[in-house]
């Protein structure tokens, strides 16, 4: 175990040899950047992180609200649907003086939407910090559109929507959701339920409560990346007059799954049978070890070095692609596991390998050196990611919206190290059995 | 703050990051090495200067088969899952992109473990296993992306694969990279054996260094790849592309809840013209990929809400379908090409925005850009390139295409010719080059719906527009136009075709 740290230590070191402020405080940590944090008086957090990317910055504002926020009958996909809306101007930047002036400086501009966070980036130089500020502070605090503008918007969302219609990986998204979860809002997609999508236009008046509530500056965090100076007092500038929020949100708790379940997703074009198979998971954590056990799982059972893997796909060819994927989300999400499979009448052989393996991990403990292997692999493709300014920022800001906290991702790699096999058994015995299992088999119509 | 300030800035920075390229020879191979001693990380960019133009005919996807099969596959010494074990616990990374002038071989790992990779890496491509179950599970892949992805289940790459094949037809560009379903379908593991001989020599291999490696690796890299046959580089010659008469359309049937779009047209411009660089203001000004900048996203999704995004396009752009922001390095083209990407559209808006995508060409090439637009857009694109190469990797991928163009590093080009453009000269390349007749259109239809849905637009039904919203006056008055805008659709050379009996040879 010690021998992984000093080695990481090494690693990360050698990564940033230039920019680790004080070496004895990141000692321990996976991510090798000082990490910055002030609040304002109404709440905003403001996250800064030193990087050498001259001239070059990033700056992501992490709304802790994604489709888990969704939990009106109705109004599923509206995280979603107003961060569209954000790029519509208010009074002062309207929608074209917004575009001109992010074209003025050049800017990569974008934001996306999850289950849990809905965050907006833009990457540009450095010397526009302020002229960044100036806008997104302004569109956060008085965004404003017309019902005209908004009806027009979701036009593009159902477009959006489309563009992945023709994966039968959207549908198996909607589908296995929608069976696994009884209560949770994690039951619909962050697209939204297809009904919802095709009832947005008429939603205006939601719309501007959904921003009442959520766009507040006790929800935001602002993450800065990059050579950038004076932040804390430009964003009290910016900012200090945004008002804090009073909404409590109550997710429902979603109840114990006691009964195996099966969806059957016919396909109108031609398809690989795809077999997924899913069990409700624990919630990110960076203090207790399942989820970071859970993940170290489906690398050793459904990884490319893996012993399925290496049956399913590489000698027996059964199985075109195999994966295994904790999903981590603030409540507790599902594990998946994928299987695009050749021929059809392979299907029961594939869902039997795959029980196989799950029953065997409950009792069978994996080795050491195994384990020290996926550990390895993990910590070098996290230390690799961070290449540039935007890579960091957008790694920083999914730990701030699973824990509120970037320094979580220093406490949820460290996990990984105090796993044992034993704890990974316990994990596979706890979560694996079949009363907590979706089953989802995706098939061309006419060959099932 | 002020825009000259700005500008000084960003172009400062700039030279400081690009400074480093070096280049040179040992025998017939080709180096270039973009080596920074503080990077933790190091990565290779080898190239093969042969793709999927140089498949034999009856064999389409040979050389896509033979890349995948080095790439993923084993060396003399170890298995394909004997690689991935040693690959796994540094996380490292091979892939390949065998595309169709050039093939690419990428690794990228962190320097602690740089010398156990990159033996496994030169032994992969110098010594390569060509196991027969390798071989079954890589044609499996490549015939079932073709089957099952391609043809059924991605339709924005199916519409822009459908135009490629349209625009070339009776060309060397006109397969997809990874081949045919009846050319992969003949290929044996002899004739990759075979191919492997006759092309990977020195004469055609690239290598490209980049990060934090020791100066001997160069060394080690000459003597290891010196190995290899000299071999002779023939360049596959190409036909000019045909002429396109009127509009002439390929509409592709398959089940679909929305129709993708993809239109185009051969230009005679590469990164090595210096038209080829007012073209790109243009071309940034009316559909700059994944922004609002453009015309074409500003009026069909921006006003009128019609679906998800539009862009333009004045060479291949790779990577798109994926999200990326930022052209792709390494897919260089002798022979370039323009087009319009429409995302999937509602049925019955399909007509109306390929109408209003061609009535908006119209305006560009009869109005040009305003002097403010220019300077507008000049200016974003100074500044937007430098973004382009944020990472080592990208940097050397882009040094390398502006090898292949025989122009200097790209980037820097952007910055030394833009400053010297005026609006005419934007202006006169937009005339010069772009028109609104004369081009290709691959459509994605409904099962059922095709026939119909041509016919309409061979006959100029009509296309009436509906929306949810008010709409102001100005883009009523507009829609009045382009409802009716006439499309000069060429009966003779349009066809509708079924996704399943594309690519098939």
């Amino acid at each position: 175990m010690e021998f992984t740290m000093v080695r990481f230590f090494g690693i990360l070191t050698l990564l940033v040899p230039m920019l680790i402020v004080s070496a004895e405080s990141h000692q321990h940590k996976i991510f090798p950047y000082k990490i910055n944090q002030s609040t304002l008086p109404n709440g905003l957090r403001i996250v800064s992180i030193p990087f050498d990317s001259p001239g070059i910055i990033a700056y992501y504002t992490v709304v802790r609200t994604g489709s888990r926020n969704e939990v009106e009958p109705g109004k599923s996909g509206f995280a979603h649907f107003f961060e569209h809306m954000m790029f519509r101007g208010t009074e002062k930047y309207p929608e074209e003086k917004f575009n001109n002036m992010l074209k003025s400086i050049g800017a990569d501009n974008n934001a996306f939407t999850s289950d849990d966070e809905t965050v907006y980036h833009t990457v540009a130089s450095a010397s526009a910090l302020e002229t960044i500020m100036d806008m997104e502070s302004d569109r956060f605090m008085n965004l404003k559109y017309s019902e005209a503008a908004f009806k027009t918007e979701a036009g593009a969302i159902l477009g959006e929507y489309n563009k992945n219609s023709s994966s039968p990986f959207q549908t198996i998204d909607e589908k296995v959701r929608d069976a696994a979860y009884m209560e949770h809002t994690y039951k619909h997609s962050t697209m939204g339920f297809l009904k919802d999508i095709e009832d947005m236009p008429n939603q205006y008046q939601y719309s501007l409560t959904f921003f009442d509530r959520w766009y507040r500056p006790e929800n935001c965090v602002v993450v800065v990346v990059g050579d950038q100076k004076k932040l804390v007092s430009l964003a009290t500038k910016y900012y200090g007059s945004w008002k804090h929020g009073s909404y409590a949100l109550n997710v429902p708790a979603e109840p114990p799954q006691n009964e195996d379940k099966f969806v059957q997703i016919p396909w109108k074009s031609r398809t690989l049978p795809i077999l997924t198979v899913a069990f409700h998971g624990p919630a990110f954590s960076d203090t207790h070890t399942d989820m970071a056990a859970l993940n170290l799982f489906s690398q050793l059972a459904f990884g490319e070095t893996s012993d399925l893997y290496k049956k399913l796909v590489v000698q027996d060819q059964m199985v075109e692609s195999l994966s295994g994927q904790m999903r981590q989300n603030r409540d507790p999400g599902l594990f998946f596991i994928f299987a695009r499979i050749k021929k059809a009448k392979d299907i029961a052989a594939v869902r039997d390998a795959i029980d196989k393996t799950l029953e065997e991990a409950k009792t069978k403990p994996v080795s050491q050196s195994r384990l020290a292997d996926v550990r390895s692999h993990l910590k070098y493709s996290f230390a690799m990611r961070l290449d540039d300014a935007d890579h960091v920022a957008g790694t920083i800001s999914q730990f701030i919206a699973m824990a509120n906290d970037p320094e979580s991702v220093n406490r949820y790699y460290a996990l990984y190290d105090k796993i044992t096999p034993k704890d990974i058994m316990n994990v596979v015995k706890k979560y694996f059995v079949n009363t907590n299992r979706t089953v989802a088999l995706t098939q061309q119509e006419d060959h099932q | 703050m002020s825009t000259r300030i700005f500008l000084t800035i960003i172009i400062m920075t700039t030279v400081t990051l690009t400074a480093m390229a070096e280049q040179s020879t040992s025998g017939k191979l080709k180096f270039t090495e973009l080596r920074s001693a503080g990077s933790p990380l190091v990565t290779f960019r080898i190239i093969v200067r042969a793709g999927s133009i140089n498949d034999p005919k009856g064999k389409e996807g040979l050389n896509s088969l033979t890349a995948s099969l080095i790439a993923e596959g084993g060396t003399k010494d170890l298995t394909y899952s004997e690689v991935v074990d040693k690959l796994y616990p540094w996380a490292a990374r091979i892939d390949v992109n065998p595309d169709q002038e050039i093939t690419t071989f990428t690794g990228e790992v962190h320097r602690d473990h740089l010398d156990k990779f990159y033996k496994l890496f030169s032994d992969l491509l110098l010594h390569p296993r060509f196991d027969q179950s390798d071989f079954a599970r890589i044609k499996d892949a490549h015939i079932n992306y073709l089957e099952s992805t391609l043809r059924s289940t991605n339709d924005e790459a199916l519409g822009k694969e459908a135009l490629n094949a349209f625009i070339f037809q009776n060309h060397p560009y006109g397969n997809p990279d990874i081949g045919t379903v009846q050319g992969i379908t003949s290929i044996t593991l002899d004739d990759v054996k075979n191919y492997y001989a006759d092309i990977y020599t020195q004469s055609r291999i690239w290598i490209g260094i980049a990060g934090g490696y020791p100066v001997a690796l160069t060394a080690t890299m000459k003597k290891d790849f010196g190995k290899l046959p000299a071999g002779e580089f023939h360049e596959v010659p190409l036909p000019t592309p045909g002429d396109i008469h009127g509009m002439e359309v390929m509409v592709v049937e398959k089940p679909s809840r929305a129709y993708a779009v993809s239109m185009g047209y051969p230009i005679p411009l590469t990164r090595k013209d210096k038209d080829y660089y007012a073209l790109l203001v243009a071309n940034s000004y009316f559909g700059e990929h994944r922004t609002f900048n453009g015309i074409l996203m500003n009026h069909l999704r921006g006003d009128r809400g019609l679906n998800y995004g539009d862009y333009s396009y004045i060479e291949k752009f790779s990577g798109g379908l994926g999200g990326a922001p930022f052209p792709e390095p390494n897919t260089p083209l002798r022979q370039q090409f323009f087009s319009i990407w429409l995302r999937p559209v509602q049925p019955e808006n399909t007509h109306f925005a390929i109408r209003d995508a061609l009535f908006e060409l119209k305006n560009l090439v009869d109005k040009g850009l305003s002097n403010e637009d220019f300077e507008a857009t000049r200016n974003f694109l100074l500044n937007y390139s430098k973004l382009w190469v944020s990472t080592l990797d990208r940097r050397l991928g882009y040094v390398m295409d502006s090898e292949f163009y025989g122009s200097e590093y790209y980037i820097d080009r952007i910055a030394a010719e833009l400053p010297k453009l005026t609006v005419d000269d934007v202006n006169a390349a937009i005339k010069k080059y772009l028109h609104a007749s004369d081009i290709k259109i691959a459509v994605v239809v409904d099962e059922g719906k095709a026939q119909a849905f041509y016919d309409s637009l061979a006959t100029n039904a009509p296309s009436l527009i509906h929306y949810e919203a008010q709409k102001p006056a100005n883009i009523l008055e507009q829609d009045k136009i382009i409802t009716v805008f006439p499309l000069d659709i060429n009966k003779e050379k349009s066809v509708v075709v079924k996704s399943k009996d594309l690519f098939e040879k």
